[in-house]
């Protein structure tokens, strides 16, 4: 079990060295300097990025300048997904530091002027942590409900609710999981959850994401592995007999073998959102 | 900063390669070891993870951000210097713009100060706080410390206690296993005697059953000898008898039956046959020499014999070696005829007392140990004996095996008299005990509990009268079982003797003194005789009254027998040089001729006036 604490701790504090730079086509007063930032894997993007707003507001002209948002290589980064996933998804193989191009939007222009360079189509507003909030709670409820048809969760108390959350904006590891814990224990004649919590992403593709209902233990009784996942939900991530690996399987920066149970991947690979956000890239041609 | 991240993507990559083999190696190895494999390929890849992508950039982002807040500082503070110095002619409200700014940022600076300031006391504050608790806590500390050093002094205490107990209790445990060792080692011990008893048990009975069987394959031979010599002599009487006479039968019916043989014979053959003769003769004998004034018929009827005259004896007549061990006991019959004898080698011997001569008639056997005492019945045919084997026993004469065995004392018996009611007897024990039992139930009928050794004791009428070693002599009411009265004697009582006419009480003591007591005068009138040279040689030196009450006789340490005058009070003779060695016991014949006494080196010798 010690393994397995040091397992949640290091995905807790994984970290991604990133550098911020400004958008060249924005107005400014002087050239700004870029800014560099370890973001951590769990977290979401406005929750951490008040230092590098500041920093470049200090060489904006403009001062009303209300929201900022974020794209790599041109495409935008979504803040309700994690910063983990949003890494491993676009630009886990490049050179790092993680280079992020800084958008700033003001809301004058954005109100008045229906010419805005905020791209709607691919990214929700964000005006306050409050919609950050709401979002991951309601991820963890959508995990429990899959979990234990919303039992734990419905049974906490609001300081609980409070307290994950709050784990999270600041960073506290032994907060969190002092009620996350519970989240993730499950009756031992069961074996496991009802179904794994889990979303798939790919970076080609239309879809978002693909999330299926899928049980930990086959009827059988055999317990289910990565492997047997990604069989039923994207068999075409899987490699081929004597073929070349085409697709990577990234969970927070690594590639977990195969043949890991799913249930274990959902306990200690999850994200705080009790989510198991799974990431299919193609494999780099050297 | 991109030369550090050259190659992130091979490092990145090679090791879920080299894991993935790792993994594909494991997998068919067991269900066990490819879990592990899993996991600890999982905290491999997050520790690689975290190299390459945290540690590697930590520092050098964070003293960037140093650098870029300085530079920022820096460059504020050089725009402004710079725009001074390089538009000198510029503005005046240029200047005072800056110099504003300037003042604005002193005073943000001052105010900076100020809050610090503020920040310092509220840390001071606190930091008072904390010291003064700490204090409180240091005291807090000491005080339990000394309770803790109470504490361990208390333990210490406690432990030495019970080092102490322990101790104890090992000491216990030694003395115990001691005492159950020894405990073992006497049951071992009590088995071998057991088992030594039971050896000694079967080999006297074995002794008993061939003696038994020698005895009765004696009296066969016997009964066939005299079968022979009848036969013999049958030819001798029938003879002559046949014929004068045709009125004697023929041979084989004089066999047939013995009254009508033995009435025959007394008439027809009274000169012929020699032993029929000498009985009448003895008969006629004994009356003239006994000057009893009972006759035959009346002796044994009646058992009170009255002796006229009592004759000092002065020679010996006989001297034998009557037993293989030492004579602890003799007694003439009533009929002064017979002579019992008892000594350590746990026989009483019958001799027969015939002109002035002892011929041995019989043995008497049943007893384990030594006899101590011997008495005949007032007829003349039972014979009691006590013995070292804690019981009395009674033989008949005819019955060389005892007919009643008497148990009950816990140590040996001193003492075994016929009571004056004649199916009675009474027994004294070194066991401060003595019984009333009667013979024809065989059992112990009373128990009186005295408070010392009973080395003697005489019956008279409902009395009984014991000594002691107390030196005292005690009366017994037979009829109450309690004690009536209270002899004082000058030592350890040996002996008693009852006169004849139950009038007077001899005892023996250890301080060398006979002393002779009128029953009728309780303890008014009482004389004792001593004499120099005459010392009583153990603690059961029995001296006896002569038949008619004259004399007093008694054996000596010294081998030689006194005899003393009642009347005159002083000594009648002594009769030295027999014994070697002291002399335990004498016994007067009722008819007042003979005198036995008998010692410890198992001699007897026979005393006769002649």
């Amino acid at each position: 079990m010690a393994d397995d604490k040091d397992v949640l701790r290091d995905v807790w504090f994984g970290r991604i060295p990133t550098c911020f730079t400004l958008n060249q086509d924005e107005v400014t007063e002087r050239e700004a300097e870029p800014y560099y930032l370890l973001l951590p894997r769990v977290s979401y993007l406005p929750l951490v990025t008040d230092k590098v707003k500041k920093h470049f507001l200090k060489v904006m002209k403009a001062e009303d300048v209300e929201e900022m948002w974020l794209e790599y290589e041109g495409t935008p980064l979504k803040w309700h997904y994690p910063i983990g996933v949003l890494f491993d998804l676009h630009a886990s193989n490049t050179v790092l530091p993680w280079s992020i191009t800084v958008n700033e939007c003001w809301t004058q222009i954005r109100l008045h002027i229906n010419d805005n360079n905020f791209p709607d189509r691919d990214l929700l507003h964000c005006t306050s942590n409050s919609v950050i909030e709401a979002h991951f709670m309601s991820s963890i409820k959508e995990a429990d409900a899959l979990k234990h048809k919303s039992q734990v969760v419905n049974d906490m108390q609001k300081k609980d609710h409070k307290q994950l959350w709050m784990g999270l904006q600041n960073d506290k590891f032994d907060q969190f999981w002092a009620i996350n814990r519970k989240l993730m224990e499950y009756p031992t004649e069961e074996g496991g959850f009802r179904y794994i919590p889990f979303r798939i992403y790919q970076t080609m593709s239309d879809r978002p994401f693909i999330q299926k209902l899928f049980r930990p233990v086959s009827p059988e009784g055999n317990v289910h592995t990565l492997g047997d996942l990604l069989k039923e939900m994207y068999p075409a991530a899987l490699p081929n007999d004597g073929e070349q690996k085409r697709y990577q399987v990234v969970i927070h920066g690594i590639e977990p073998l195969l043949e890991t149970p799913l249930q274990w991947l959902s306990e200690h690979l999850s994200h705080p959102d009790n989510f198991l956000h799974i990431c299919v890239i193609p494999t780099p041609t050297d | 900063m991109a030369a550090v991240t050259a190659n992130t993507r091979t490092l990145m990559t090679d090791p879920v390669r080299l894991s993935e083999r790792s993994g594909r190696v494991a997998a068919p190895g067991g269900g066990g070891r490819s879990a592990e494999t899993w996991k600890r390929d999982i905290l491999r890849q997050l520790r690689h993870r975290d190299l390459s992508q945290h540690d590697r950039f930590q520092d050098l982002i964070r003293f960037y951000t140093q650098l870029l807040d300085k530079t920022s500082l820096a460059k504020g503070i050089l725009s402004c210097s710079s725009r001074r110095l390089s538009s000198d002619s510029s503005s005046l409200s240029a200047l005072r713009h800056q110099n504003n700014q300037l003042k604005k940022t002193t005073g943000e600076l001052a105010y900076q100060v100020v809050e610090l300031q503020r920040q310092i006391k509220i840390k001071e504050c606190v930091l008072e706080e904390q010291h003064a608790r700490l204090l409180k806590e240091e005291r807090r500390l000491a005080s339990a410390f000394d309770a803790r050093q109470e504490l361990l002094e208390r333990v210490e205490q406690v432990q030495a206690e019970n080092g102490a107990l322990k101790t104890e209790y090992d000491a216990l445990l030694e003395r115990q296993r001691g005492a159950e060792t020894s405990l073992r080692e006497e049951k071992v011990r009590g088995g071998h005697l057991l088992e030594d008893m039971i050896q000694l048990k079967k080999q006297a009975a074995a002794r008993m059953n061939s003696r038994n069987e020698r005895r009765s394959r004696a009296r066969e031979a016997n009964l066939q000898k005299e079968l022979q010599t009848a036969a013999r002599s049958k030819v001798t009487v029938d003879s002559p008898s046949s014929a004068p006479t045709s009125r004697s039968t023929s041979p084989k019916n004089e066999n047939g039956s013995t009254e009508r043989k033995h009435t025959r014979l007394f008439r027809s053959a009274s000169v012929t046959s020699p032993r029929i003769l000498s009985s009448i003769k003895g008969l006629f004998d004994r009356k003239r020499r006994g000057h009893s004034v009972c006759s035959l018929e009346e002796d044994l009827m009646c058992p009170v014999g009255v002796c006229l005259s009592a004759r000092v004896p002065v020679r010996a007549r006989q001297v034998l070696e009557a037993h293989e061990q030492g004579i602890n006991a003799v007694r003439f019959s009533s009929s002064s005829d017979l002579l019992a004898t008892g000594g350590t080698d746990r026989v009483i011997k019958l001799w027969e007392v015939r002109a002035g001569s002892l011929t041995h008639r019989a043995t008497l056997e049943g007893s384990t140990e030594g006899i101590t005492c011997i008495e005949f019945d007032p007829m003349g045919r039972r014979i009691l004996a006590a013995s070292y084997d804690k019981s009395a026993l009674l033989w008949r004469l005819e019955d060389s095996v005892p007919k009643l065995t008497l148990t009950g004392h816990s140590r040996k018996v001193t003492a075994a008299r016929f009571s004056s009611l004649s199916h009675q007897v009474v027994t004294g024990s070194a066991d401060r005990t003595i019984r009333l039992w009667d013979l024809q139930r065989a059992a112990c009928v009373q128990v009186v509990e005295v408070a010392s050794y009973c080395s003697d004791l005489v019956c008279s009428e409902n009395c009984i009268m014991s000594g002691h070693y107390d030196c005292k002599i005690r009366v017994w009411d037979t009829r109450t079982v309690s004690c009536v009265q209270e002899l004082p004697a000058q030592g350890k009582v040996t002996s008693l003797d009852i006169s004849s006419d139950h009038r007077k009480l001899l005892s023996c003591c250890r301080d060398d003194c006979l002393q002779l007591v009128d029953l009728r005068r309780w303890s008014n009138d009482r004389m004792c005789f001593r004499e120099e040279g005459f010392k009583c040689g153990s603690d059961s030196t029995k001296a006896v009254i002569s038949p008619d009450g004259c004399y007093l006789a008694a054996g000596s340490a010294d081998g030689a027998v006194y005899i003393w005058n009642v009347s005159t009070g002083n000594l009648e003779t002594r009769l030295p040089d027999k014994h070697s060695s002291s002399i335990s016991a004498v016994s007067w014949s009722l008819s007042g001729e003979y005198v036995v006494s008998v010692d410890k080196s198992r001699l007897a010798v026979l005393w006769t006036d002649i």
